[in-house]
């Protein structure tokens, strides 16, 4: 889901750093980034069979239905597996449970093939029922994504390998939402004998299975002996909850984890200095923007919309809030996915520009405005302070106001926010969902709370979901963007990517677009550091 | 009236309390913006889907009619249903106290162990080796917050030294007072310096005292003098300091838990107000309550019982 929770940082970060540098200059060492993996085995005699991984946020549950917390989502894809699952570069599917799959040719049924050697990690067999029960269970199950299933009429089990799905009208992206973690498949049997027990120990068709659960603390993974994909190098994967990102850095640096997530912006440097140690940088679904609320007269007008974006220079802020390691954003969609408009430039910074378009536009004096953001997030400070500075220059006067999460969230929610900060990540490789948020105002997100409408990009987002052309959908897609780009309902700042602290000795880790990695603990090896 | 004649008083007042800690945190934490469906949804927030969430959650009653449910099932001993974790909140706080109480426990006696010889023997011998080393270094180790020596400790001691281990809480009793070392002792530190000037001061004016001269008159032996009367007085005096502090203390965990990632009730208590999962947070509260006043009550109780004039002078 979109929502991280919120990290908590301690006064003490700043003084921690101190001691960080202190200790880190004595470590010295060349400085090397890399985004890449290097290669899957050393082929060394010396390899350990456990990963250590610290996260910053507890789970919240291992119930794929119910998980809001992105940490959680991508450690549940190593216990379950769905019919199908997004590849590694995140524009593509592949097959998972369902080893093929046909659509009618009027796109309203679609058949599924499951695999025959199919079989839990307490060695049932996967069947077309438990399917079947596992998507109509997180159909239903209530504020959970069942909405993405709308379109489906039936969900029924042909035999025991064979699942078929009608559709009330054909819906493009159903097989990017059965991908989804919410639709990963568990025994049918179990769940309803244990109810909510069984998730305090689970049993899934994935890579791995759960052998000790402490949301807060330490979740143990054990090699699932039973999954029918490829058998993972390492035997054992343990989940450290380690909240404090001073505390994570010190972690990796004593090697007691193998991979932080997350590490401090300010400490990137740092690590990096280590000569066993990177920082490394995954491409995301994420896209930082800024929503500009329509029920503030200045912000009705396109060109003062358009304004702003000449007005802020993107790579300062990709500067101040990233250190550099972050794309500048053009297209609302993340810019790691199929569909996304490379025609599409970020708008250039050009002050004169927005100068004369905020005259144009009534106000050639600028205006008074605020911009509400999160309180903690040191990126998003960063970014409010260039956007500040940078929008007084043409005249419009900023106040930032900073809140906590779930205060700031819902201050931008109910429409009378003026600026807010606010990002988004994908769910889903498909367009569709990122598209009705943002760009429909009758998908229920009022287009990103900016409360603009455009009737064109309303139908083109209809028409494009019940599109199988894919060409077609492209061309409809194209044109949604090209819309929101011109009309910029908010301005989309930057694309930033995935961040994790690796040490060198964990050889091909590997992050997707959208958060998940457990393609790579199939295939990664550890050698003892 | 006996030294332990305030103690139904206070019960009656604990009781008074709580009820109004109840009434407080449900509804402040109801004026807080965003809910619970926010903080599930994010940035997928639809209404339709909060609208399902709220009616799942019961928060599509009226607010009075959820405060009545939540205290009718509080006199059950049931602390309602955590949102976030998908179980009873009772459950949820019984899986985070242990890690809390341990800590705070280990934290009081290292404290006691630390400060009562150097607040005795700096009190003994005024500028002399003990008092004056002691006093710059605590006057040092207070300044410096929890999350701040916390970390000096994890760079020293774990990442340089390799001799304690950098978090969690280890298993079995054993385990526990290995992994809670660090963060224990970061605590203890904090909470010594208070003690060590408050006993050292006692000592000094328990010295002074003419009973003093009067035993030694008698031809006590001082050793006996010292431990019999000048000690005894002395910690009297700060017993109330340690109790106050204690309570304190309960609440300072949450920034130790946090460098030491302890899964305990404070990093609870700070996830479930940022996650509005109102059910624990009310639970936690309540417990933070009864403990703080059962703490006060408790060191009222040790000095009636070390001292036979408490309670005399109220009379009747």
């Amino acid at each position: 889901m979109m929502f991280r929770a919120p990290r908590y940082r301690t006064l003490g970060a700043g003084a921690a750093v101190l001691a960080l540098a202190a200790f880190a200059a004595g470590c010295g060492g060349s400085s090397t980034s890399s985004s890449g993996s290097g290669s899957g085995g050393s082929g060394s005699a010396s390899t350990s069979s456990t990963l250590v991984i610290a996260n910053a946020v507890k789970v919240d549950t291992l119930d794929p239905e119910a998980n809001s917390v992105n940490e959680s989502i991508w450690m549940d894809q190593n216990l379950y597996s769905r019919l199908l699952q997004p590849n590694a570069t995140g524009t593509g599917l592949l097959p998972d449970l369902a080893s093929s799959w046909t659509i009618s040719k009027d796109g309203l049924t679609y058949t599924f093939h499951l695999r025959p050697d199919a079989k839990f990690s307490n060695g049932t067999p996967v069947t077309a029922a438990d399917v079947v029960y596992s998507i109509d269970r997180s159909r239903k199950f209530s504020g959970g994504w069942g909405f993405l299933l709308t379109p489906v009429k039936t969900i029924t089990a042909s035999g025991t390998h064979t699942v078929v799905i009608t559709l009330s009208q054909p819906h493009a992206p159903l097989l990017a939402d059965l991908a989804m973690y919410a639709y990963s498949v568990v025994p049918e049997k179990l769940v309803k004998s244990e109810g909510s027990k069984f998730f305090q120990h689970p049993v899934g068709s994935g890579p791995f299975m759960v052998t000790s659960y402490n949301a807060d603390s330490e979740i143990d993974l054990a090699r699932n002996p039973h999954f029918y994909g490829t058998k993972p190098k390492i035997s054992k994967v343990k989940i450290m909850i380690v909240p404090n990102d001073n505390t994570r850095v010190l972690m990796l640096q004593s090697k007691k984890a193998d991979i932080i997530e997350n590490p401090p912006g300010n400490l990137v440097s740092q690590i990096n200095k280590s000569p066993d140690l990177s920082v490394q940088l995954f491409p995301s679904t994420r896209v930082d923007f800024v929503q500009l609320d329509e029920h503030y007269k200045p912000f009705k007008s396109a060109k003062v919309r358009q304004a702003l974006n000449y007005a802020i220079n993107r790579k300062t802020i990709v500067q101040l809030a990233y250190q550099g390691h972050a794309v500048p954003g053009s297209s609302f969609m993340p810019y790691k996915m199929e569909f996304w408009n490379s025609s599409l430039q970020p708008y250039p910074y050009n002050p004169a520009k927005a100068k004369q378009l905020l005259a144009q536009a009534g106000y050639p004096h600028g205006f008074n405005t605020f911009l509400i953001t999160v309180s903690g997030d040191v990126a998003g400070q960063a970014e409010a302070i260039v956007l500040k500075s940078e929008l007084a220059a043409v005249g419009i006067n900023v106040s930032i106001q900073s809140y906590e999460l779930l205060t700031a969230y819902n201050k931008e929610d109910n429409g009378h926010s003026q600026m807010g900060e606010r990002y988004w990540t994908n769910d889903i490789i498909d367009p569709d969902e990122v598209a009705t948020f943002g760009a429909d105002c009758k998908g229920g997100a009022n287009a990103f709370n900016s409360y603009w409408c455009s009737t064109t990009a309303n139908n083109l987002v209809d028409q494009a979901r019940a599109e199988l052309d894919s060409s077609k959908r492209a061309q409809m897609y194209n044109q949604v963007q090209q819309i929101v780009y011109q009309e910029s309902p908010f301005i989309v700042i930057d694309y930033s990517p995935y961040r994790y602290g690796v040490g060198k000795w964990v050889h091909g880790f590997h992050v997707t677009p959208l958060g998940n990695y457990d393609l790579s603990l199939e295939t990664l090896t550890v050698s003892t550091p | 009236m006996s030294r332990f004649g305030t103690v139904p008083r206070r019960l009656v007042h604990l009781i008074i309390i709580l009820f109004g800690i109840t009434l407080v945190t449900f509804f402040l934490l109801r004026l807080i913006p965003g809910d619970p469906a926010l903080a599930i949804l994010g940035s997928s927030y639809t209404h339709e889907r909060a609208v399902a969430i709220d009616s799942t959650l019961g928060l599509n009653q009226p607010i009075w009619s959820q405060y009545g449910l939540f205290m009718s099932r509080l006199f059950h001993g049931n602390l309602g249903f955590s949102f976030f974790y998908n179980e009873s909140a009772t459950t949820v706080i019984a899986q985070h106290i242990w890690p809390t109480v341990f800590l705070i426990v280990y934290s009081a006696v290292l404290a006691a162990l630390i400060s009562l010889p150097i607040g005795f023997r700096s009190g003994l011998r005024r500028g002399g080796y003990v008092d004056q080393s002691s006093r710059v270094f605590f006057t040092v180790s207070f300044a410096m917050p929890a999350f701040w020596l916390g970390i000096i400790f994890i760079l020293i001691f774990s990442v340089n030294l390799h001799v304690f281990p950098l978090s969690g809480f280890g298993r079995g009793f054993f385990g526990h007072l290995y992994y809670l070392f660090l963060p224990a002792l970061t605590i203890a530190l904090g909470f010594s310096t208070v003690l060590v000037r408050s006993l050292r001061s006692a000592t000094i004016t328990t010295l002074q005292a003419e009973f003093i001269d009067t035993a030694r008159m008698k031809g006590i032996r001082w050793s006996q003098v010292l431990w019999k009367h000048v000690f005894r007085n002395a910690v009297l005096a700060v017993v109330a300091v340690y109790g106050v502090n204690l309570a304190y203390l309960i609440s300072g965990t949450v920034l130790v838990e946090n460098v030491f990632s302890l899964p305990g009730l404070g990093t609870l208590l700070v996830n479930s107000v940022a996650n509005r999962d109102y059910p624990v947070v009310q639970g936690v509260t309540l417990l933070f309550a009864v403990l703080i006043v059962s703490i006060n009550l408790l060191t009222d109780i040790v000095q009636a019982a070390l001292d036979p004039r408490v309670g005399q002078e109220i009379g009747a």
